[in-house]
């Protein structure tokens, strides 16, 4: 992947004119009714032009509250970059379009962002399912940057597609070598959804899991409803786990944390540690089935460095009382990451929004600040480095928090 | 096969997990058996009666009013709804059980996308009003999950003497039995399905407010186990009552027992391919019909 893209940047810098417009018909042909010229046209001419930003995000359906927490970090961050003039004395206006939890329907959805609002760069998705729907009306037939914002398991390798949200080596390199080596836990369970990011999740989790001496007990998926757990409790004290990694999702999460809490399995000294929790997830649960969990994120909002302290109550301020708020696991970190990003490369790149170009400056771009830290993509490998936070939930007078218990700056992504 | 490895003391709770998912699943059941049974209508829309239950629940609990409040309101609420949908839709479809089932299904539909949007797609926990656990000769048993099988075997206990002992009953199962003659002997039916159709609704509506606080109320609350209660009453029999609670108990202790000796994701299916195979075998369901 990395050692191809050098050779076909330079072959487009070099490209002359008309190639470029015979490619550019090329590829736009079938669904750009009014024509390509708008790829071509100078770009003096633009210089004041507004930048146009995507965001494709689930607003509506089973996974809206996420999906609505990235649009208003969306907002708040590009509101932010405007108040400040812009990028390059640019605005950046938002183009919204709304995934509604399915597939299907985002599709069509996202291919008005390119077609009708012809933006310059996409950010959204949250479910890797939806990454997989999107991506190709995105990159492959919309010819357009797109930014997946949330975390996942990995091995996303697409060209011109730049994750900013945490990948497996990111979640489990520390926590798990943690929860083996500090807390003492030697019998591991993981049970999952069934679908794609527990498997793959569970797959990384496992080599270390083994390769931290200690070993699993079982790993099973459930139908993502599954209303009923005794069986899984059952094998959880029979098979004396000591450990449960456990990667359910809502709606099987309720029955499977109520059941867990009531078998004792807590009491009994037993960790919990599920790494897509964050501050979300604290009021949707009750909060002695919540307490003493292990969550893993690039950002707790207990993170207390300075800008990050200011960067929440500015969100606060622009959104009060909000529900949707600024946590890690739903995917608005790696949006404010992802934006910010892209001003960094559009301005290394002078201003040109064609897609090879912003493409190689994003492939180097580096911010100092952000929720949790700064971030750097890794040249040539399509993610991001950085700072991880191992964080328990803790119960004080009936309400949950998390406390942080260890972070690591700069962490590798190790994917691609 | 893991079930040999298991001691004594988990057996023990191993059947009341059993026993309280079985419970949940006859709660459901119920409305659904004794609509069916007694009208000869498959209500599609029984789950979403189970979902309005649950909703009652959460708008009781939003509004700072105790858990237990909206899980007496619930039957009540959903009676009315009952009463509502009966005399203004579902009275013109008796002639037609399968137009019948695509009405309920069409008013299914609706209220689940109504709640839906009033949800606005999102998850809601609804806390138990009695939360956590007892121990009893060494073993956790969850509060809640003692309510529910309580509960249902009150429930069982108090719709068996109604139909079976008392004279409203006798009414019921004659209309059952033989609706000219009934008619014929002075009794309106009309009345009677009525509020059969809104017992049943009222079964289903107290089934959804006290399952809630187990899972979590979203709009397809009810649809995760309509087909499954379908199933129940297919597999026990239609026409009598003591059919669909035994169906149910069989599907609620398949979908819960299976997981412990095949993979999960296979429990699902294989409870359907064992119900039919026992369907096929029994086509007239586990109780022949007449016998309350």
């Amino acid at each position: 992947m990395a050692d191809k893209r050098p050779r076909e940047e330079a072959s487009l810098r070099g490209i002359g004119r008309r190639r470029l417009m015979g490619a550019s018909a090329l590829g736009a042909a079938g669904w750009v009714a009014a024509g390509s010229g708008w790829l071509l046209a100078p770009k003096e001419a633009h210089a004041a032009d507004p930048i146009k930003m995507g965001i494709a995000t689930d607003i509506t359906g089973a996974i809206a509250p996420s999906g609505n927490a990235d649009w208003q970090v969306a907002q708040f961050t590009v509101e932010r970059i405007n108040k400040g003039g812009g990028i390059l004395g640019r605005q950046i206006e938002l183009y919204l379009a709304d995934t509604a939890s399915d597939p299907k329907i985002a599709v069509g959805n996202v291919r008005k962002l390119i077609q009708e609002h012809k933006v310059n760069v996409v950010l959204g998705g949250i479910t890797s399912a939806m990454r997989q729907a999107i991506k190709d009306p995105i990159v492959n037939r919309g010819r357009t940057l797109y930014i997946y914002p949330q975390l996942y398991e990995g091995q996303e390798c697409t060209k011109y597609l730049y994750c900013t949200g945490p990948t497996p080596a990111q979640q489990c390199n520390k926590l798990i070598p943690y929860l083996i080596k500090t807390l003492g836990k030697k019998r591991f369970a993981l049970p999952s959804a069934n679908y794609v990011w527990p498997q793959l999740l569970n797959k990384y989790a496992r080599k270390l899991i083994q390769e931290n001496g200690a070993e699993v007990v079982f790993e099973e998926y459930y139908p993502l409803d599954q209303a009923e757990y005794s069986a899984t409790i059952g094998k959880i004290r029979d098979g004396k786990v000591d450990c449960v990694f456990n990667t359910i999702i809502p709606p099987g999460l309720q029955p499977f944390m109520k059941q867990l809490y009531e078998s004792g399995f807590q009491k009994r000294g037993g960790a919990l540690a599920c790494v897509y929790f964050d501050e979300n997830l604290l009021n949707f649960l009750p909060a002695e089935e919540m307490d003493g969990l292990y969550s893993c994120l690039d950002y707790f909002q207990a993170v207390d460095d300075p800008f990050s302290k200011q960067l929440r109550a500015d969100y606060d301020k622009r959104f009060p009382g909000t529900k949707y708020l600024f946590t890690a696991g739903s995917a608005s970190t790696g949006i404010y990451r992802g934006i910010k990003l892209y001003e960094v490369a559009v301005k290394a790149t002078n201003g040109d929004l064609k897609r090879e170009v912003v493409s190689a400056a994003y492939d180097k771009a580096k911010i100092d600040e952000g929720p949790g830290g700064g971030a750097e993509v890794v040249p040539g490998h399509m993610h991001c480095k950085m700072n991880m936070y191992i964080a328990q939930c803790k119960v004080e007078a009936g309400k949950p928090r998390y406390d942080i218990i260890s972070s690591d700056k700069m962490v590798d992504p190790k994917e691609c | 096969m893991r079930l040999g490895a298991v001691t004594m003391g988990d057996e023990v709770k191993l059947a009341f997990d059993l026993l309280a998912f079985i419970s949940v699943m006859v709660l459901i059941v119920l409305g659904l058996g004794i609509i069916a049974s007694m009208m000869g209508i498959f209500n599609f829309a029984h789950g979403e009666f189970v979902l309005l239950g649950a909703y009652t629940v959460y708008i009781f609990q939003s509004s700072g009013w105790s858990g237990w409040a909206g899980i007496l309101a619930a039957p009540v609420v959903l009676a009315v709804v009952g009463l509502v949908l009966e005399r203004l839709v579902i009275r013109r479809f008796y002639a037609a059980p399968i137009i019948a089932m695509l009405g309920t299904y069409a008013i299914g539909l609706i209220i689940r996308e109504s709640v839906r949007a009033l949800l606005g797609g999102q998850y809601e926990s609804i806390d138990e009003p009695l939360s956590g656990v007892f121990t009893l000769l060494g073993f956790n048993f969850s509060v809640w999950r003692c309510v529910i099988v309580l509960t249902t075997i009150c429930i069982i206990a108090a719709t068996w003497l109604f139909l079976s002992r008392t004279s409203l009953g006798l009414q019921v199962r004659g209309a059952l039995e033989n609706p000219n003659l009934a008619r014929a002997c002075g009794i309106s039916t009309s009345k009677l399905y009525s509020m059969t159709f809104a017992f049943g609704a009222a079964l289903a509506g107290l089934a959804g407010a006290l399952i809630v606080p187990l899972y979590q109320l979203s709009a397809d609350i009810g649809t995760r186990f309509l087909v499954q209660a379908f199933l129940s009453v297919m597999l026990g029999g239609v026409g009598t009552f003591e059919g669909p609670v035994l169906g149910a108990a069989a599907v609620g202790g398949m979908a819960a027992g299976l997981p412990w000796i095949v993979i999960p994701v296979l429990a699902d299916p294989l409870v359907f391919v064992i119900a039919l195979a026992i369907v096929k075998l029994r086509p007239q369901g586990f109780i022949t019909q007449g016998r309350l």
